[in-house]
């Protein structure tokens, strides 16, 4: 009686999860499993493999200098994202006045689409956005508009702005999660604010700043809507994968090659965030 | 001034309407034990905090071996702390927990491994540089945290409740060791804590705190027989309290008369004593004598009935009715036994009287 | 000694100045780009080095309204996102019921694996979807657009509602039983208001998702089911900034209003970041 029950059970149990799974497989690992296909088969085609697609990208000069921007971008943007939510985590674990609203702030960029984002950041640095107009108004050398809007620094700007919260939200729990304890120790044994930091502080919230910032970089390699909105010249990967569709007639297994090429980086990416949360924590 | 290592000087320190320490003066004098006794909330944790540093007073001063330290920043202050839940670096082995104060200080390698070794000596725990304290017991933990704060010969240790997170008999146990270890460092303590048999034993001073002032500072033995309040009397030990008024003052036999509920009460006589005055009267449960109904009559012996009889093992707690409805609590020795509703005889030996002007 | 006292009140009054002054940029750099979309969605004349346009007008918005037609567009974004909740929620209620109550061996990696779609920017799969969708003559239907949404709308919800359904504590069914309800008033007396919040909340989540979403739409849509966030994307691109604005206006509006009147009930770390407790 106990093996019948037990199998009911898992059959009940099985029964649920196939919603999930189903959803899973079919919108998921089904359409990835298309765009492999895809991209080994010869273009327009429906019979026939071939690894053409990926030799072209690669080989082309052009693929590397792709890449190499995703890269910079991404790591770019990682860095001072972790640089920024750092000093603001800092600031925010005093509870200064408003505290609260600008932690709120902090998550804004995460519920609106990066879309209207990136229209905002660009008006707002462009020649005739305040920005500028600050500039020029108050820094005494400054006459000119100063380019902002299309370049490198620019965008390593607009990826900060709009993925930074996934470091800064697990960076301040995890300080906040802090025992107060330990760095009054440090205080007591001799430490000033900056060795206590140094010392105890910031490596014991590395855990914490990492496993943020591997979400940023993936986020950052993936960004699609800012790059193709402010990326003028420059196309990073995704932007990339979306141009070989815009071609007549569409390029789908070019495409689905560049798009398995991302999405290989990006698990290799996702492997390295599951072994820094398995880490044990001290 | 020249005595004292350390002293508050009317230290205040509000958080809106709460005061949590009202006028604190303190003054505790060179390589003497100083406990900060009191029940949660008495302020001594804040006034310990006074003296780190970590808080800073809205009013009054704070000062340390002749120095006016009030507005100087913590880690300025060298002082060695030991916390209530160990406050280890996680991250880092016991040699470096221990080593830290030092590294701050610059203190050169070679050097640094003398003193750190030195240090592990004293608590005992060569052998354990690489560990990690998550692989350490409480215990273990608590004595790395020792070594750490008196690896570089603070001339105060602060402790704030250590042992608290320990199990009973490791606390008996550390008892000892801090206490050894402060006196052959000839170091001045001061010492946290709510457990008042900690207290009694550790202590040079007791400082018996509640809501924000001191309610008496004095030996254990001051503080336990001769309290000053009924906080104090009460905090310390099991007592004993009668509302009684003074009927008669003997100055020269040196006693006075009470009387409460009937009964007239014989204590020994304290100067404010005045007749007509209402006071308290409080005597331990462990000094009153229980009796058979049979006793002769005496001073300070009173007929009474046993309302309620606890069996402790080694002891038996009694309550027992005298007079005009007065109840005392009696502890004796699990040699005889006397029932609930049997008739009994109190004494109240006179000399262990005490009285506590409300 | 008190002007060692005052000396360090004036520096940290120096320091205290150094972080508002911080904290005023960052508020900036977030609130500033959304200032300026709403400036320029009702401004006239705004060129050259103005600080603020010279003339207000509703001109955008009545163009977004008559001409691109923005009513049957968000018509389109709410069916399109109604849609993509209900299946989202009907997934996630068995699917988190399972994962919040019930044994599974690999528990961990199932839901890691399950919430892929979400850890992944979509640019990746989005082509597949595409082409399925294509030979599924999918494209350009509400459901087919609605359908992409669920792929990442359902792992969230399978995420937050197993949370829900694990604190649901079993022995106040039990209690519910002793006092003598039946099974099915259990459900709508005990276990019905208990769930309530949490489904509530996976649906708002759930619909703000669908509602912003961009990539997946892109591949998918037609002329028929141009959502908000697609339209304005085309406005951009023809170069019509004003009505970007208003567009974009109109698009923003709902996701900052749940999430200023989210704030209070749930902690809206909820909406950011990976798995695992998030």
């Amino acid at each position: 009686m106990k093996r019948g029950s037990k199998t009911r059970a898992a059959l009940v149990t099985l029964l649920m999860l196939l919603p999930g799974l189903a959803c899973f497989l079919g919108l998921f690992f089904y359409p990835m499993m298309v765009t492999v296909v895809r991209s080994l088969r010869p273009e327009g085609a429906h019979t026939g493999w071939t690894l053409g697609h990926y030799t072209t990208f690669i080989s082309e000069p052009r693929a590397r200098d792709v890449i190499f921007l995703t890269f910079v971008l991404s790591i770019s943007a990682t860095l001072c994202s972790i640089v920024f939510s750092v000093i603001l985590c800092l600031v925010l674990r005093r509870k200064p006045r408003g505290h609260r609203f600008f932690r709120l702030a902090m998550l804004i960029p995460r519920v609106v689409p990066g879309l209207i984002g990136a229209l905002g950041l660009l008006l707002l640095f462009g020649s005739r956005g305040w920005v500028n107009l600050a500039l020029i108004q108050f820094v005494p050398w400054i006459t000119e508009p100063v380019r902002i809007n299309y370049t490198i620094g620019g965008l390593i700007l607009f990826y900060t702005w709009l993925y930074f919260p996934f470091t800064s939200v697990t960076t301040l729990s995890t300080l906040e999660s802090l025992d107060p304890a330990i760095e009054e120790a440090a205080d007591v044994s001799g430490a000033n604010r900056w060795q206590v930091l140094r010392h105890v502080v910031i490596p014991l919230i590395m855990p914490g700043i990492l496993a943020g910032s591997v979400l940023t970089f993936m986020a950052a390699f993936g960004a699609f809507s800012i790059p193709l909105i402010a990326g003028g010249n420059y196309r990073p990967l995704s932007v990339e994968i979306f141009r070989q569709i815009d071609f007549t007639p569409t390029r789908w297994s070019a495409a689905s090659a560049r798009a398995m090429i991302m999405a290989g980086l990006q698990v290799v990416f996702l492997t390295i965030y599951m072994r820094i949360l398995r880490r044990p924590s001290r | 001034m020249f005595d004292s290592m350390i002293e508050l000087r009317g230290v205040t320190k509000r958080y809106g309407e709460i005061v949590a320490n009202d006028r604190i003066d303190l003054s505790i004098r060179r390589g003497e034990l100083m406990t900060l006794l009191g029940p949660s909330g008495c302020g001594k944790t804040t006034a310990l905090r006074c003296i780190t540093g970590h808080i800073i007073p809205n009013e009054g001063e704070v000062w340390i071996d002749g120095h006016d330290v009030t507005g100087v920043p913590t880690h300025k202050r060298e002082l060695g702390m030991v916390f209530q839940n160990f406050a280890l670096f996680p991250h880092m082995t016991v040699f470096d927990n221990v080593g830290f104060p030092l590294m701050i200080r610059r203190t050169e390698k070679l050097k640094r491994r003398e003193r750190v070794m030195e240090a592990l000596h004293l608590i005992r725990m060569e052998g354990y540089e690489q560990h990690y304290p998550r692989q350490l017991s409480g215990g273990q933990q608590q004595r790395v945290g020792l070594a750490r704060a008196l690896v570089y010969r603070p001339k105060v240790l602060l402790l704030d409740e250590p042992l608290s997170n320990l199990d009973a008999k490791l606390r008996e146990e550390m008892r000892f060791e801090i206490r050894e270890l402060i006196d052959r460092l000839g170091i001045t303590a001061v010492y946290v804590t709510h457990d008042q048999a900690e207290a009694l034993a550790l202590s040079d001073r007791v400082s018996v705190m509640n809501a924000g002032r001191i309610e008496q500072v004095g030996t254990p033995n001051e503080i336990y027989e001769r309290p000053e309040s009924r906080f104090v009397a009460d905090f310390i030990g099991l007592s004993d309290f009668i509302q009684a008024q003074v009927t008669a003052v003997d100055s020269e036999g040196g006693t006075a008369l009470l009387a409460a509920g009937g009964l007239e009460i014989r204590v020994p006589a304290a100067r404010e004593m005045e007749m007509g005055q209402n006071l308290l009267l409080f005597t331990r449960p462990n000094d009153v004598e229980l009796l058979p109904a049979s006793h002769e009559d005496g001073i300070n012996v009173f007929s009474g009935v046993v309302d309620k009889m606890t069996y402790l093992g080694d002891r038996n707690d009694y309550r027992v009715m005298i007079g005009d409805g007065l109840a005392l609590r009696v502890q004796t020795d699990g040699k005889t036994r006397y029932n609930e509703g049997e008739r009994v005889r109190l004494h109240l030996p006179v000399a262990l009287c005490r009285v506590v002007f409300e | 000694m008190n002007s060692l006292r005052q000396y360090l009140k004036a520096f940290s009054s120096a320091r205290k100045l150094l972080l508002y002054t911080f904290l005023l940029c960052f508020g900036l750099m977030i609130f500033l780009p959304f200032l300026m979309i709403a400036l320029k969605s009702i401004g006239r004349g705004w060129f050259g080095r103005l600080w603020l346009p010279p003339e207000l007008t509703l001109d955008w918005y009545r163009w977004a309204v008559e001409v691109t037609n923005i009513p049957e567009i968000t018509k389109n974004t709410l069916i399109i996102a109604t849609m993509a909740v209900t299946m989202s929620t009907l997934i996630g209620i068995p699917t988190g019921w399972a994962f919040g109550r019930r044994r599974i061996p690999g528990k961990e990696l199932l839901m890691s694996m399950i919430l892929l779609p979400r850890m992944i920017p979509p640019i990746a799969y989005a082509l597949g979807v595409a082409q399925i969708f294509y030979r599924l003559n999918l494209v350009n239907t509400h459901f087919g657009v609605a359908l992409a949404h669920v792929a990442i709308c359902a792992p969230y919800a399978i995420l937050v509602l197993s949370a829900t359904f694990e604190g649901l504590d079993e022995r106040v069914m039990e209690a519910s039983a002793v006092c003598g309800a039946s099974p099915v008033r259990t459900f709508f007396h005990v276990i019905l208001p208990l769930i309530l919040p949490g489904i509530l909340s996976s649906m708002i989540f759930t619909f703000t998702t669908s509602y912003n979403e961009f990539t997946l739409t892109l591949m998918t849509y037609g002329k028929d089911t141009i959502t908000l966030p697609v339209r304005t994307y085309i406005a951009l691109g023809e170069g019509y900034w004003e009505v970007t604005s208003a567009m974009s206006i109109i698009l923003v509006i709902p996701s900052l209003l749940v999430l200023f009147v989210i704030q209070r009930q749930v902690a809206p770390e909820k909406l950011v970041g990976g798995f695992k407790g998030v």
